[in-house]
């Protein structure tokens, strides 16, 4: 497939990675020369310099024959601009533009999407995104990683094992014999840097790192077994007033009675925020000065929200506030090799906006009838939430009856809307939805098996 | 060449407009048979009119130095001339009387205070009370379109509070030096803007009062003053219409509170919604906890003597104590006829202290009240809270957009000097009336009604009535200069007679 990806900024280059690593032909477009001569050397894509919404420079990147383009530059407006130019002079049939300004965004202003007006067919906001991550991670405080599946009626948990979980050296096959009620399977272990799909026969040690699938009706049941207790939270506080920060801030305050405070170091940001929330208090200054982070009340905080634009300051933070005595600190990396840090830094979780912004655009790319792609470590493995067609070769079939690859497993099945856990006998018909996590791998064989059969041609 | 009515002196025009306001009692003293006033008022008129005209023609063409500031001196101008212009009728109508105090009272009518020093309104005939409730209509439109046309391009009126610029420098001075419309025409713009308003309210008011029963005159006279929040009566008070009349009229003393029910351009944020109007809502506040605070009395510290009231006494005392605190707080000064029975039923004495800090605070920005302000009042509210949050962060940032905050910091700056320049010039006329010989408590009473331009307050705010009639040709001066530094606010004035105004 022929993709265009304008803008080699974060964004755009980690969609660029993560497509070109997935062979597909894409051409990045960018004004910067530098940034483009350095995506041409690193990565395996082609390179265009110049402004994204001009048509000829979109014709030298080969809008007349690409199938997709993606424009991820910094500015909303040059995306939209783009999309039109594509639709309008190249017909490119889809068009994804990241959009960060809320307002744009707005439910009310919905219809400004549609093909007729500003023909943009899906609309990422990787601010928005990175918000309902840090939603995630606060409803879970136990958990490292979370995401929501099937309609939000099943949830992905990433549980850290401590020493005293109840549940260590016990066999998977032991532990589903163990609950039979509970409706959760590990999907993925992390053990010593390395991520795989578990055996029925793997045992569980201390210090893994393991990937839950669960109904959510049973993710605190599922918690408690695995030796984490879910605390409720009432005092949070958010270092950096921006997007990410106002939006969770915002979040937060309609939907809990959590009392929110937001240190902010800009005066200008601190007052944007200050004015669009209501209960929140804003402070200004330094996430690093002590003195703020005490007149935030930090020692009393139940969580420490670390979501400036610098990864090195969010890390700071929240260790900072975690010997202040928060009871739990959660930051905002986006540079993907530090993950590893977090363990000897004790922060209790991360979010990193690459991997939520890659896995909406991922969904879009995807073969057969994908409805979420959550992308697991650093692009090493995914959990594909898909419809099961009828003319795939799951349908009709019982799970233990599909060979699968060896780095695939079902996380859940949905029928109508009621999830269920998977076993060897419950069969898979068309119109179901399965929860597949699959290693990078294996990525290609599991598409194979969504898609259209070789036989229905 | 045909002379255009801007390029005539604002101080010319206006004395034209009061020459032809004499017609109107003219007409009403003919219509009446009353023959020897009619001519009075006919023969001041024409006189004036003439002198007018003379002066126009001389003045015509005329172009000033600064034409904003030229018109502020115009508007002091107005209420030192005009006045004395105004009591010429009142000199030949009104047998046996001084003129000072036909001066006083028409200084006191076209200020809008209402202070009156013919409290026997049988000794004036009625085409007087129908010229000083004119002459106080006059006044409040005046102060009405001042206070756009004049007073906010130059930041004063309690448009400081909200601009957070500073007081008495108009935006075209700024340094990108643009000039803005014409200062004449905006004046004419904005009349011809609130004129219909202002006069189909009054008109829709007085129909309504005879409507409830009042006598054509005395529903004219409180329909009139009403509006312009000056407080005249043709001697009746306003409860000669009923109940009904007087709910009617605190309708339309609604209008003193906030600026946006009137026409004309719009100080606050556009989006902003009627009822988070920050007057209004300081209004609501006052008119909620005044009388409350007035009915519980009764039951607090209240004597055995007021328990004979039964509970329709108990209402009406309520709607007494709500219609007269509207009333002093818009600086009208109208009593209702419950009022009294509010008093008796409580038991306890005349609250005057309350009714002289309701005429302090005074209506809306922008209005006919006189006062310190809603307005500036709320701007000192919001910065104390800021204050006090402040105090456990002391890093916090405020929020509710940028006017909010504008009005919090820089606007409760400007509020505050203007709050402490107004208890200054209470001070400093207290200190002169006793000086002249007025003992304490009357000079205060004075002073605070004057300066608020709430003349009615010397009745009811002091344990006994104070009567103006008696008092000294000094005093009544001093009470004259206090009613114009009420009116016109002391940042005009001090913006006028500042040493900066002088300089090109």
């Amino acid at each position: 497939m022929k993709v265009i990806v304008c803008g080699a900024g974060q964004v755009g280059w980690q969609i660029a990675r993560h497509l070109s690593g997935e062979r597909n032909d894409v051409t990045i477009v960018d004004v910067n020369a530098d940034l483009v001569r350095r995506a041409t050397e690193t990565l395996d894509v082609q390179g265009v310099v110049g402004f994204a919404s001009h048509p000829d420079v979109l014709a030298r990147a080969g809008a007349q024959d690409a199938d997709m383009i993606i424009a991820a530059t910094h500015s909303d407006e040059v995306n939209m601009m783009t999309c039109q130019v594509a639709h309008s002079v190249f017909n490119v049939t889809r068009k994804i533009a990241r959009i960060r300004a809320q307002n744009y965004l707005a439910t009310e202003y919905a219809d400004l999407y549609r093909a007729d007006q500003l023909p943009i067919d899906v609309v990422i906001s990787p601010e928005r995104e990175v918000a309902e991550a840090a939603l995630q991670r606060l409803a879970a405080p136990a958990t490292f990683d979370t995401e929501v599946f099937m309609n939000g009626r099943a949830q992905l948990l990433g549980i850290m094992l401590d020493e005293d979980c109840p549940v260590l050296s016990t066999s998977l096959r032991q532990l589903n014999d163990l609950f039979p009620s509970l409706r959760a399977i590990v999907v993925g272990v992390r053990r010593e840097d390395r991520l795989f799909a578990p055996e029925p026969g793997d045992q569980l040690l201390a210090s893994d790192q393991i990937y839950v699938f669960t109904h959510s009706e049973d993710v605190n049941r599922c918690l408690e077994i695995f030796g984490k207790k879910t605390r409720r939270q009432e005092r949070v506080v958010i270092i950096g007033g921006g997007n990410v920060g106002l939006s969770v801030a915002r979040a937060l305050e309609s939907r809990t009675k959590i009392r929110v405070k937001i240190i902010e170091k800009n005066r200008i940001c601190a007052e944007r925020a200050a004015d669009a929330l209501e209960r929140t208090i804003v402070l200004n200054g330094d996430g690093m000065d002590m003195d703020i982070l005490m007149e935030a009340a930090i020692d009393r905080a139940d969580a420490v929200l670390a979501v400036t634009d610098d990864d090195k300051t969010n890390l700071l933070v929240a260790v900072r506030a975690k010997q202040a005595g928060c009871a739990m600190a959660i930051a905002l990396v986006n540079d993907p090799t530090l993950a590893p840090l977090m363990g000897p830094l004790d922060i209790d979780a991360y979010i990193n906006p690459r991997a939520t912004t890659v896995s909406s655009i991922l969904r879009h790319i995807r073969h057969g009838r994908v409805r979420a792609i959550y992308s697991i470590g650093d692009a090493e493995a995914e959990v594909i939430e898909a419809q099961v067609l009828s003319t795939s070769p799951l349908s009709g079939r019982l799970v233990r009856e599909v060979e699968f690859p060896e780095g695939v497993l079902v996380g859940a099945l949905m029928k109508g809307d009621k999830v269920l856990k998977p076993t060897g006998d419950l069969r898979i018909d068309a119109g179901d939805v399965v929860a597949l996590f699959a290693m990078a791998k294996d990525v290609p064989e599991v598409e194979r098996l969504l898609q259209v059969s070789v036989e229905f041609f | 060449m045909p002379t255009r009515l801007q390029d005539t002196p604002l101080l010319v025009i206006l004395s034209g407009i009061a020459a032809v306001l004499c017609l109107v009692p003219a007409a009403h003293g003919f219509m009446t048979g009353d023959d020897p006033t009619a001519r009075g008022f006919l023969y001041s008129g024409l006189m004036l009119g003439l002198l007018v005209v003379m002066v126009a023609l001389a003045t015509s063409h005329r172009v000033p130095r600064l034409m904003p500031r030229s018109n502020l001196a115009a508007l002091a101008g107005a209420y030192l001339l005009l006045p004395v212009a105004m009591a010429l009728p009142v000199m030949q109508t009104v047998p046996d009387t001084q003129f000072a105090n036909a001066w006083f009272e028409m200084l006191s009518a076209f200020t809008t205070t209402g202070a009156t020093v013919y409290p026997d309104a049988g000794r004036l005939p009625p085409s007087v009370h129908l010229w000083r409730a004119l002459v106080g209509w006059f006044g409040g439109l005046l102060i009405l379109v001042a206070a756009f046309a004049i007073l906010a391009p130059l930041n004063l009126g309690g448009i400081e509070v909200i601009s957070g610029r500073v007081p008495g420098r108009s935006a075209m001075e700024g340094p990108q030096g643009s000039r803005n419309s014409d200062p004449s025409e905006r004046i004419v713009r904005t009349a011809l803007m609130i004129i219909p308003a202002y006069g189909g309210l009054t008109l829709v008011l007085w129909i309504g009062l005879m409507s409830f029963g009042a006598p054509a005159l005395d529903a004219l006279c409180i329909a009139l003053s009403t509006l312009s929040t000056s407080g005249i009566t043709a001697g009746t008070g306003v409860g000669v219409a009923g109940l009904g009349g007087e709910a009617l009229v605190f309708l339309f003393l609604l209008f003193a509170v906030s600026r946006r029910a009137m026409p004309g351009p719009r100080f606050f944020e556009a989006t902003r919604v009627w009822w988070r109007d920050p007057e209004g809502l300081a209004a609501l506040v006052l008119l909620i906890t005044v009388p409350g605070v007035l009915f519980l009395r009764h039951f607090l510290g209240g004597s055995p003597a007021g328990d004979e009231g039964d509970n329709p006494q108990g209402l009406r005392a309520i709607w007494g104590a709500v219609f007269t605190t509207l009333s002093f707080l818009t600086t009208a000064g109208f009593q209702s006829e419950a009022w009294s029975s509010a008093r008796g039923w409580s038991g306890l004495g005349a609250p005057g202290l309350i009714l002289l800090g309701l005429a302090i605070v005074g209506g809306g920005v922008a209005t006919t009240a006189g006062g310190v302000k809603l307005l500036r009042v709320y701007a000192l509210f919001r910065h104390s809270e800021r204050e006090l949050e402040l105090i456990i962060h002391p890093h916090s940032v405020g929020g509710r957009g940028r006017g909010a905050r504008l009005l919090r910091r820089e606007g409760a700056y400007m509020a505050w000097i203007f709050f402490m320049l107004f208890a200054t010039s209470i001070g400093l006329f207290v200190a002169v009336l006793t000086l002249i010989g007025v003992d304490f408590e009357t000079a205060l009473v004075l002073s605070v009604a004057a300066l608020t331009t709430t003349g009615p307050l010397a009745d009811v705010a002091a344990a006994t009535p104070i009567a103006y009639a008696p008092l000294g040709n000094g005093v009544k001066l001093a009470l004259g200069l206090a009613m114009i530094v009420g009116r016109l606010e002391t940042l005009a004035l001090l913006a006028l007679v500042a040493p900066g105004s002088w300089r090109r």
